[in-house]
């Protein structure tokens, strides 16, 4: 008897909004501006965003779902989805100043943009593992176009780097989800979780094998180290408002997706964490190592992000209810000061090979107000308080702590003191007096993109002195608990 | 209240980008005085209570703060030092809008560091006085600042990540509702985990406190810094290690600190000799100053972690008023550097030109080398009395420092104020308007305090009984 597909369009709101501007950027591009797509967008990223508060599932209540569990509108769907909307958001608004000296200048920017949000979201949502990874191709393949979109050799060589090496990832991954399949016997998150909690020991190793080749597959992603090489190279080659959307809306993606996996689906199963922590040192010993010899600016910042990783992934340590809760605030908070200072170097910069780290030494003598978002930017990534970046690091702390991954804390905090040194220079050099002509763009302050670091700026202050405000929506208890759902 | 004692500063500070250049002075020194007259205030009111309310109910997070005993007593003393800064600053650095927003952004940090009783609103208001320290250093600083910079940023937070991981052990494993003092007290840590923790809480306080070999940021942080010394007078105030391992250490971690007891009171009494040592040694005033105040911090360690009551109230007595002279005596080189473009020590003669500044610096020296009758010598000698009861050939290493501190601080007096002036040297002009002020203040209360103690004692006494009851008695 035909059986007629769990088609629901609500849970699917949320992804459709920003389907739409991505198909209306594709065709209107022939008659409209590029701005005009871009307000276009940035209304659909608020439509969507609207959708998803109105999902919002109150206590007690089941989430909806779409293909029988295939895609589902929970909670922690949501508020990943609103943290990716936010990064989102933010890079529009940059590439509103910044796309056309860049060279992105076309409406094809901006469709890719949004299928690549599009397949963000989809990670976010995703409930099976086969959702999770179209989500991700679709994002991984829109990501690559706009690495490579400028007509230029470095973006081109970087692009192809992205591409070959996300290629393997994606490899990866989808070898590790058939290992996966065949030692669980589904790809549904629910039943993995179920199937793991009791296991076979016949299944073990292949499930082991396939956790692991997943962690692979999503390293590559996230930039965890070893695998983490692509993204100095592509941070710094690709267009700074592409680098911004990388390194904030992808990796938040690929760490929801982290979260659907490793503490959803497969939280029972052995031999991932183990894995992972060395991952995680390894990372945090060399993006924090590299990054204290980087003299290009831009380069440190992806360097910095790498770091943040290891960081990030800590949470992914913890148990899901603590350490999702500690990635779901620091995700949120990590776009928020990441993409406000790379929004400054986009505005600033007089090439998009970024700005050398003592072009900034007497920033604040000439540019007063970015200069000092700037710096509340870096204070908050090396973990400062009162801004939010502390309470980000010391959630993720806590969370790996809290469940026994006692020396790795101890390593962390000792990382954090070298990033602290490499976020300090800059931070200091921008308020030093300076006598040499200024090395920036004398023209980069623009309305969008101020308001963008504002966001950021505000979002980091207010988010670090009331971290309840965000921390009480993401901490609610059975929000994380469900990521493989029920 | 006392919240208004902790936050107009920082209002003040962020109220002086808003009005114009020329208002700033008044304005700064209107928030300072202000500050000072309400902690002046809760003085008279007998402290402040404890006051709670849950700042991040969902990780336990309180914003309990609370102003008595030891705590208002260093609280007073940053506003009054604050407010002495201020009134320096506003006449000594050109354009001096940002120094004095900094100054009054760092006052309501330290006064923060000392009202706070909650662990995580403890490591918030420490980490928040860095901020300020470090700009300043950054944007007055001498040419090889980033060099100091770096190694006090590196330094500090290599300590206070430590802390932080302490912080979250001590909830965790002791099983403590909230990171409030009095519930962490309720739920304590026990076992070789307090001993780890204790050495994590440790890192961060031996590096603020400072204590050998945590200390090498000091010298090179105070030479960097502007001349006029005012941001050394922030820095003096930064020396909130022994505060802290006297309000949290030995109260969270009292086995670990009696165990530990004798090898941190050794290391105390090394850092005190060590540096008196080096004091000698050195021809800069700033370093020279640098060093004496390790020195004095290596007293005030020896005191804390001697679990002695007499020892523990000459070391919180010790450590409010060293700010006042320690401070005072960096604005007189500040002063000394206005006159004769050098920090030198072998200048010479400046005395005969300048007699009240030669006259006040030595006053001042008098109380620092802990002459009786002045501030120093009550926290000195109640420190070594104390500690001598506990160990009394660590005590013996220590007293040798004070020998030490006559000698350093007699000798580079000499060699400025007195012996002949050079030829053709530039006339020093001698203390004039506000610089009375900015000197005589801090004097009179280091005399003050040296001859009535009774008032400061009355406020340190109780407290320092109240947290080594914990610990069983002495």
């Amino acid at each position: 008897m035909l059986q007629i597909p769990d088609v629901a369009l609500a849970p699917m709101l949320p992804i459709l909004i920003v389907l739409a501007g991505a198909i209306a950027s594709t065709l209107l591009g022939f008659s409209l501006p590029r701005r005009a797509l871009t307000v276009i967008n940035l209304v659909m990223l608020l439509l969507s965003g609207v959708s998803m508060v109105t999902l919002w599932s109150g206590p007690g209540e089941a989430p909806l779902t779409a293909f029988g569990g295939s895609l589902q509108a929970d909670n922690a769907a949501l508020l990943l989805g609103l943290t990716i909307l936010v990064g989102s958001a933010m890079t529009l608004l940059v590439s509103l100043d910044t796309a056309y000296r860049a060279r992105v200048s076309f409406p094809e920017f901006d469709a890719m943009l949004m299928y690549s949000v599009t397949g963000t979201l989809l990670i976010a949502f995703s409930g099976d593992l086969i959702t999770m990874l179209i989500g991700l191709e679709i994002m991984s393949l829109a990501s690559y176009v706009l690495a490579t979109l400028q007509d230029s050799r470095r973006a081109e060589e970087s692009g192809l780097k992205y591409f070959l090496l996300g290629a393997v990832g994606s490899a990866i991954l989808i070898y590790g989800i058939a290992l996966v399949y065949g030692g669980a016997g589904s790809l549904n998150y629910a039943a993995i979780a179920a199937q793991t909690a009791t296991l076979t020991p016949g299944n073990v190793g292949i499930l082991i094998g396939g956790a692991v080749l997943l962690l692979a597959g999503f390293g590559f992603k996230v930039a965890l180290a070893p695998f983490h090489q692509w993204t100095p190279d592509v941070y710094t080659g690709a267009p700074t408002s592409v680098s911004l959307f990388l390194s904030t809306v992808v990796k938040v993606a690929a760490f929801a997706g982290m979260l659907r996996v490793f503490s959803g689906a497969l939280a029972a199963a052995p031999g991932w964490a183990s894995t992972l922590q060395i991952l995680i040192a390894a990372t945090l010993i060399i993006g924090n190592a590299a990054a204290l010899f980087q003299p290009n600016f831009k380069r440190m910042l992806a360097y910095s992000a790498v770091a943040h990783t290891g960081f990030l992934a800590m949470g992914l340590l913890g148990t899901p209810e603590v350490g999702g809760a500690a990635l779901g605030y620091y995700l949120l908070i990590y776009t928020l000061m990441t993409a406000a200072a790379l929004a400054v170097v986009a505005a600033l910069q007089r090439s998009e090979e970024g700005m050398t780290i003592n072009d900034l030494r007497g920033l604040y003598h000439r540019h007063p107000a970015y200069a000092a978002a700037l710096a509340v930017c870096l204070a908050s990534l090396a973990g400062l308080p009162p801004f939010a970046g502390f309470f980000g690091k010391y959630l993720v702390f806590q969370a790996a702590f809290q469940n026994g991954y006692v020396w790795l804390s101890v390593l962390a905090a000792l990382a954090s003191v070298a990033a602290l040194v490499y976020y300090l220079r800059p931070a200091m050099l921008m308020f030093m007096p300076d006598r040499t002509p200024a090395r920036e763009y004398p023209y980069g302050e623009r309305t969008p993109t101020t308001f963008t670091v504002a966001l950021g700026v505000v979002g980091v202050t207010v988010l670090g002195i009331l971290p309840n405000l965000w921390y009480g929506w993401v901490a609610v208890p059975g929000v994380w608990g469900a990521l493989a759902g029920r | 209240m006392i919240h208004l004692m902790i936050f107009l500063p920082l209002l003040g500070s962020l109220l002086l980008f808003a009005v114009p250049p020329r208002w700033r002075e008044e304005v700064a020194g209107f928030f300072a005085a202000l500050t000072l007259g309400i902690g002046l205030l809760i003085w008279r009111d007998g402290g402040s209570e404890l006051f709670s309310i849950p700042w991040v109910p969902a990780l336990g997070i309180t914003y309990s703060v609370a102003l008595d005993g030891v705590s208002l007593t260093l609280a007073l003393v940053t506003a009054f030092m604050s407010l002495v800064a201020v009134l320096y600053a506003a006449r000594r650095v050109s354009n001096p809008g940002t120094m004095l927003a900094l100054v009054l952004a760092m006052e309501t940090g330290l006064i923060g560091i000392f009202a706070a009783r909650d662990l995580v609103l403890f490591y918030v208001f420490f980490e928040d006085a860095l901020l300020p320290a470090l700009l300043m250093l950054a944007i007055y600083g001498k040419p090889n600042r980033m060099r100091a910079l770096v190694k006090f940023a590196a330094y500090t937070l290599f300590g206070s990540l430590l802390m932080l991981l302490s912080i979250i052990g001590v909830k965790y494993y002791g099983g403590s509702p909230t990171f409030a003092l009095a519930d962490l007290v309720q739920n304590p840590v026990t076992g070789p985990a307090q001993t780890w923790l204790y050495l994590g809480f440790l890192a961060a306080m031996a590096v603020k406190l400072p204590l050998w070999p945590m200390h090498a940021w000091l010298p090179d942080f105070h030479e960097q810094n502007h001349d006029s010394g005012v941001p050394d007078v922030m820095g003096t105030l930064y020396k909130v290690g022994g505060y802290g391992i006297f309000r949290f250490g030995l109260t969270l971690f009292p086995d670990a600190s009696e165990q530990l007891r004798p090898i941190l009171m050794g290391l105390a009494a090394f850092t005190a000799l060590y540096a008196a040592w080096i004091a000698f040694r050195q021809t800069e005033w700033k370093r020279l100053l640098a060093y004496a105040g390790l020195s004095h911090m290596g007293f005030v360690g020896l005191g804390v972690f001697s679990l002695n009551e007499t020892a523990t109230i000459g070391a919180m007595y010790l450590l409010a008023f060293q700010n006042v002279y320690t401070g005072a005596l960096f604005l007189s080189v500040g002063m000394l550097q206005e006159r004769i473009g050098s920090l030198h020590t072998r200048v010479g003669g400046v005395m005969t030109q300048a007699g009240a500044l030669g006259g006040l610096s030595m006053a001042l020296w008098f109380a620092s080398i802990a002459v009786p009758g002045l501030a120093g010598f009550i926290g000195e000698f109640s420190v070594l009395l104390g500690a001598f009861q506990v160990q009394p050939w660590i005590t013996a290493v220590a007293t040798l420092s004070a020998i030490a501190a006559a000698a350093y601080a007699l000798t580079a007096f000499q060699t400025t104020f007195w012996q002949g002036r050079p030829l053709g040297a530039v006339r020093a002009w001698d203390v004039r308007g506000t610089e009375w002020l900015v000197l005589g203040l801090p004097l009179a209360v280091a005399v003050f305090f040296g001859v009535y103690s009774e008032p400061a004692l009355n406020l340190i006494q109780p407290a320092v009984r109240g947290v080594l009851a914990t610990l069983g008695g002495q």
